[in-house]
Parts: C-alpha cells; sequence; structure tokens
C-alpha cells in the first residue's frame, strides 16, 4: 500500500512569525500555532530578539500600571454610600 | 452573554431603583436567590483597588475616577438581581465599571484620546533604541520603559485614543483575556484584537516620546528602514 505524505509546510517564516507576535505572548494563539512559533523562535535569533524585547515591554509596562495605589479612604467612602443606599431601599 | 445583560444594564445606568431594575421576563432571569447585600460587600470589598486602576485610566481625573468606583458599586449594588450566583462576580462588577464609564463618558461629550491615530511601526519601541545606539547586550528596556515613572506610564496610557484606551486599559490592568474583553464590551473578539494590536504600537510611540523628553535616552541618530518616525 501506498502512502502518499502531505508536504511538510508547517513552518512559520519570519513574517508569518512577526504577525503572531502579540498573539503568541497573550497565550491567544491555538496550541499548534504557539507550537510553530516557538520552533521559529529556536532557530532565529533575530525573531528571538524581537519577541524577547517585545515580552519585557509588556512586563514593565504592567508592573508599572499596577502599582497605581487606592486613595485610603475611598474604599471607606463607597462602603458607607453602601450602607446609606441599603438605608434608603429598606426605607422605601 | 453581553447581549443578555443590556436590558438589565440600561435600568442600571439610568439609575433605576432596584426594584424596577429587575430582569425582563426571559432575558436571563435568575433562577436562584439575589446575593445578600452582606455577601456582595464582602466579594465588592477586595475588587475595589483594581477597579479604581481601571478607572483613573478611563476618567479624566483622580476625582472622576472616585466617582466612577462608587457609582459603580452603588449601581452594582441596586442591580444585585442581575448577579447569577455561582458565575464570575468580579466580570459582572467589571461591566458595570465600564457600562458607567460610557454613561458618564457620553453625557459629558466623550473624547478621542490626545494622540493622533497614526499607527507606530512594529517594534516602534526597539527600532527607535537600536537606532540610538543604546547597549542591546545589557537591558534596555530597563533603561528606557523601566526609568519611566509609574505616574508616566499611566498617562501615556491616558493618552490613548478612547477605543484604545479602554482595550489597553483591561488588557495591562485586569490581565483580561480577548474574549472577556469582548464579552464586557460587547464587541467582537477581533475588534479587541486589532485595537490590542494598534493601542500598544501608540503606546510604545507615547513612552519613546517621553523617554527623550526626560532625557533617558539619546536623540535618533539614524533612520531605520520600514520604521515610522
Amino acid at each position: 500500500m501506498m502512502h502518499h505524505q502531505r508536504p511538510h509546510v508547517d513552518r512559520y517564516t519570519c513574517e508569518e512569525t512577526a504577525r503572531r507576535l502579540d498573539d503568541y505572548l497573550d497565550r491567544e494563539l491555538t496550541s499548534r500555532e504557539m507550537e510553530m512559533v516557538r520552533e521559529h523562535l529556536e532557530t532565529c535569533a533575530a525573531c528571538a530578539g524581537g519577541f524577547a524585547f517585545e515580552a519585557s515591554v509588556l512586563a514593565e509596562l504592567r508592573s508599572k500600571l499596577r502599582r497605581i495605589a487606592m486613595p485610603v479612604d475611598l474604599e471607606t467612602r463607597i462602603v458607607s454610600a453602601l450602607a446609606a443606599a441599603r438605608l434608603e431601599e429598606s426605607d422605601d | 452573554m453581553v447581549h443578555h445583560m443590556l436590558p438589565v444594564a440600561m435600568a442600571i445606568l439610568a439609575g433605576t431603583p432596584l426594584v424596577a431594575a429587575a430582569l425582563v421576563p426571559g432575558e436571563g432571569a435568575p433562577d436562584v436567590a439575589p446575593l445578600d447585600p452582606d455577601e456582595f460587600e464582602r466579594l465588592l470589598r477586595p475588587l475595589l483597588p483594581k477597579a479604581y486602576a481601571i478607572a483613573l485610566h478611563l476618567a479624566h481625573d483622580r476625582a472622576d475616577a472616585e466617582d466612577l468606583v462608587q457609582d459603580a458599586s452603588l449601581n452594582a449594588l441596586r442591580g444585585l438581581a442581575t448577579f447569577r450566583q455561582g458565575t464570575n462576580f468580579k466580570a459582572w462588577f467589571f461591566r458595570i465599571l465600564y457600562n458607567c464609564f460610557y454613561s458618564s463618558h457620553r453625557r459629558h461629550g466623550g473624547d478621542q484620546g490626545m494622540l493622533g491615530l497614526e499607527d507606530a511601526s512594529e517594534h516602534y519601541l526597539m527600532l527607535r533604541v537600536m537606532e540610538s545606539g543604546a547597549d542591546l547586550s545589557g537591558d534596555p528596556v530597563a533603561d528606557t520603559v523601566g526609568r519611566l515613572q509609574a505616574e508616566q506610564v499611566s498617562a501615556a496610557l491616558r493618552m490613548l485614543p478612547e477605543e484604545y484606551r479602554v482595550v489597553c486599559t483591561m488588557y495591562f490592568i485586569d490581565d483580561a483575556a480577548y474574549q472577556d474583553i469582548a464579552d464586557t464590551l460587547g464587541i467582537p473578539v477581533g475588534t479587541v484584537r486589532s485595537r490590542l494590536h494598534r493601542g500598544r504600537r501608540m503606546l510604545q510611540k507615547q513612552l519613546w516620546a517621553l523617554a527623550l523628553d526626560q532625557g533617558l535616552v539619546a536623540e535618533t541618530a539614524t533612520a531605520v528602514p520600514g520604521g515610522t518616525p
């Protein structure tokens, strides 16, 4: 019995990999696509450098944007407003 | 999910009292008892710091952000009947927060952000860093973005046009997945993807401008092919 193997085309080029940059970093690709991007990055230092840079930017931005502190009295004010609203609701 | 919430959300946004904000029959009426207000408060309180961080990037200033979180908390209390116990409380509350923002934003005429819509190239920041002659063997991100103050990065995000700012805020601060952002905002996931992609580039462009202003990096010496100035 003769087997007809499909041509091996499942390798991303640099351009195809670059198009998936954000989705890869955000883990929004299918597992197969994730694997194909990973395979490309393992063999292409230029793309790997670009991806590492972008990943580092994202991590830095997340870290900084999450340092924002809530005003100390805001929670107290909200809890008081909620209590007042509940009281008002029960009076109606 | 979102379209089931719309009649309820409209009632909540209109400030309709609890009873009148009840669900439209057939529109996903809860089949379990509504959340107890004490339990609501217990679930809400740990979310407030993140809600404030999100609000700060949606609203104009700190005072508006505080008002937004408080309004969302009160609207959530009034709309408790719309919450299905056992589902994601955080997603429910943040949806109310975003609805409050859009409602208030429209009353004030909205804004388009302070940045132009022109795209920055892929790898914008990396290309600029390379042009500046920075030492790439070190940690160029720490030497540029890393040296900006958190408040400066926050200000850069606030400068994005609204539709990009909202999506990027959910992404960066709440670490939301594309589908969660799409569900919360009621837009297709492809739209989330493209706004996020473009928003990130715009943000990189703004951050580079900030780094230049702060003297953290040298002016670009040479043009990089394919790079947007």
